[in-house]
């Protein structure tokens, strides 16, 4: 090697060396990445064994430990589901891979990830929260998507996924909360078409689908009611517009005339809830986690998704 | 331009060198500069630094924290979101500024005396470390808004603590070192461009300002080549004894570029060696010759005597050996010699020569000579110079 080479690498080891000095970092904001991927492992580690406890007691209540809100009561739910039918068809959450996440860049609590998970037959798209420093992280929305779906492509800002407020609009039909209020609105039988435009996609077909079918019952008056629940987490996609998280609230209400009784079928969710069926009136409580895709423009709002159950039922 | 190349190397070499021993000088071997123990007045359960009053990356620091009867305290580094979070409620000390070694400003915020949960428990801490009595971290600054947090632990406070704080730079010592290595390295490098080395010329660039340099060899009756300064072949050719020739006997030009350069990058000539001035048989004439030569060194080679290599064994006493020549002179040694120095002359010293009956001369040491003219009665006859050259 010649001496210039020797020189060469002197002058490239000592500009390395460099890069390891101290200096003042340029930027004293304050933010932060709301995860690391070592937490992201840990965090799923600590689901699943959770999950796997619950499961084989057949009891929820371990389940509030790594899950809150609507997420803990489709769960609960579905636990009560199992208790009374004696159904031993666990939901627990099989083996699966987390194959994306997306942390945004927060500068204050509550912080929140997207991690999408995938086994044989489904995807969750599922958001983890932290409402402060002390609190442990938490499930809060799991909408399921088909196995091969893809999401849109997300909007970065160094890296980071960029987080949408549910009152910012900005390029898009609706803000994301008013995304969410349309597309309830749409899912109520017989509803009139809005100012935001909504597809009729598979999701608003089967609401529909089973709101007739229970709408056609003789000597029953039903109604359907939907409602959004507050928009706490929507991200920005790279065309401009938002994949929004949205609890959608769903009652149905039943009347019987005399005489009549509604039951329901043999290990449905309803039957296991309202075991002697409906003799004078009921309500059943829903709740749906959607994953909803605003698009940028005038584009209509889409589910691309959704995950829920019984929540509650009264009926006498 | 080796020249102008040279000397840009010198400088940087220099100013690394000297950024090295100023960054050695300032750490010190633990690569860290240490303050405290500082004594901190609260009776709270909380000490943090108020977000962007720590504004360095890559900074080592290490901090201590102290309290009296073995109180329990705990000490980390966290993103300052989560560090405010944490806090948010609790009535706490809060550090508005920092100046190193240690100016420090503070104010109280008012909340809870308590924290709303044990920081051992939590899983956001950068470093962070609980101990009875102390507690210290040592860690790098992330590239992230930090903060510094010194917490109580259960039901106790912070009355009496003491923090003792140090910063510096890991390794740092030791990049001190390497910049000055590299800094003398680099200024070496520099010097030999400067005065004609090979640094940054190649063989195929020769250089507009290279000196001529002019290598004087002595060739002997024998054929042997020698090189003699320009000096002696001054004084050979004003005494007639030999005549001056020029030969052009440049480098071969297509030597790889891979190829390491000629180890001595000096063409001048090179000292020559403590032997005489043929590598025949020592004449009177050659003495007589070296005689006359100034002498610069002060303590010359003896001449032939075996190398004064410091070995274990002794040396065999030297028999009169028949070969009458002396042993040649090593060659020239391929070792690169930075400054040409001084021509080193032997002290001219008398040869004793035996004459055999077959009138075969045998050249003998001092100490033989005496022996022989002590234990067999030979004569010792000093002879001229001109004597022994005609002799020849």
């Amino acid at each position: 090697m010649s001496r210039l080479r020797i020189l060469v690498v002197a002058v490239l080891v000592l500009a390395l060396t460099a890069c390891t000095v101290p200096s003042r970092r340029g930027d004293s904001a304050l933010g932060k990445s709301a995860v690391r991927p070592s937490e992201v492992t840990e965090v799923f580690d600590n689901y699943r064994d959770v999950w796997a406890t619950a499961s084989a007691v057949l009891d929820p209540k371990p389940l509030s430990t790594v899950e809150t809100g609507a997420a803990l009561a489709i769960d609960t739910g579905s636990f009560d589901v199992a208790q009374r039918s004696g159904s031993d068809d666990s939901r627990a959450p099989g083996p699966s891979d987390v194959v994306q996440v997306e942390a945004p860049y927060f500068t204050r609590y509550p912080l929140w990830f997207v991690a999408v998970s995938r086994n044989e037959k489904t995807q969750r798209v599922q958001v983890f929260e932290r409402t402060s420093a002390v609190d442990p992280w938490l499930l809060v929305d799991t909408p399921e998507i088909a196995a091969g779906a893809q999401l849109p492509e997300l909007r970065r800002r160094e890296g980071d996924a960029l987080a949408v407020k549910a009152a910012n609009g900005a390029g898009m039909a609706a803000s994301p909360q008013k995304a969410a209020a349309a597309y309830a609105a749409a899912l109520v039988p017989g509803a009139k078409s809005g100012t935001v435009d909504v597809s009729d996609d598979t999701f608003r077909q089967q609401m529909s689908r089973t709101a007739e079918q229970n709408s056609a019952l003789k000597g029953v008056g039903f109604s359907q009611r939907w409602s959004a629940e507050p928009v706490a987490h929507a991200l920005r996609t790279s065309d401009g517009g938002a994949l929004v998280f949205a609890t959608l609230e769903r009652l149905d209400a039943y009347e019987v005339q005399d005489g009549v009784t509604v039951t329901f079928a043999q290990d449905s969710p309803q039957q296991a809830f309202l075991q002697s069926g409906i003799s004078t009136s009921g309500t059943l409580r829903y709740l749906h986690q959607v994953l909803l895709r605003v698009p940028p423009g005038d584009g209509p709002v889409r589910a691309l998704g959704q995950y829920g159950g019984v929540v509650e039922a009264q009926g006498f | 331009m080796r020249t102008k190349l040279g000397w840009v190397a010198t400088v940087l070499g220099a100013a690394l060198a000297l950024s090295g021993i100023a960054v050695m000088v300032l750490l010190g071997p633990d690569s860290r500069f240490t303050t405290g123990p500082h004594s901190v007045e609260t009776d709270g359960v909380a000490i943090v630094t108020r977000p962007g009053v720590v504004t360095w990356k890559g900074l080592q620091i290490d901090v201590l924290a102290e309290v009296p009867v073995n109180k329990p305290v705990f000490v980390g580094v966290g993103n300052s979101v989560d560090v405010q979070s944490y806090v948010r409620r609790t009535r706490r000390l809060e550090v508005t500024s920092f100046n190193t070694p240690w100016d420090v400003e503070t104010r109280e915020v008012k909340g809870v005396a308590a924290l709303p949960a044990a920081p051992t428990a939590l899983d956001w801490w950068r470093s962070g470390s609980a101990g009875l009595g102390g507690a210290s971290i040592s860690t790098t600054l992330p590239d992230e808004t930090s903060s510094v947090a010194v917490l109580a632990v259960g039901a106790t406070n912070l009355s009496g603590l003491k923090i003792t704080f140090a910063y510096g730079m890991k390794g740092g010592f030791w990049i001190g070192v390497g910049a000055l290595l590299l800094g003398l390295g680099l200024a070496w490098g520099g010097t030999q461009a400067r005065r004609g080395g090979l640094l940054f010329a190649t063989a195929s660039e020769p250089e507009d300002d290279a000196e001529v340099e002019y290598l004087y060899v002595f060739v002997d009756e024998d054929g042997v080549e020698r090189e003699i300064t320009a000096e002696e072949a001054e004084r050979l050719e004003a005494e007639g004894a030999v005549t001056v020739t020029e030969h052009d006997d440049a480098p071969d030009d297509t030597s790889d570029d891979d190829q390491e350069p000629e180890p001595d990058p000096e063409p001048e000539p090179r000292p020559a060696q403590p032997s005489p001035v043929t590598a025949s048989v020592l004449t009177a004439a050659d003495i007589v010759a070296q005689s006359e030569q100034p002498e610069p060194e002060p303590e010359p080679e003896p001449e032939p005597e075996p190398e004064p290599e410091p070995e274990p064994e002794p040396e065999p006493e030297p028999e009169p050996e028949p070969e009458p020549e002396p042993e040649p002179e090593p060659e020239p040694e391929p070792e690169p010699e930075p400054e040409p120095e001084p021509e080193p002359e032997p002290e001219p010293e008398a040869v004793y020569v035996y004459v055999d009956d077959d009138g075969v001369e045998h050249e003998l040491t001092a100490e033989e000579a005496q022996r022989l003219a002590a234990e067999e009665g030979f004569e010792l006859v000093d002879e001229t110079d001109e004597t022994a050259e005609d002799e020849r």
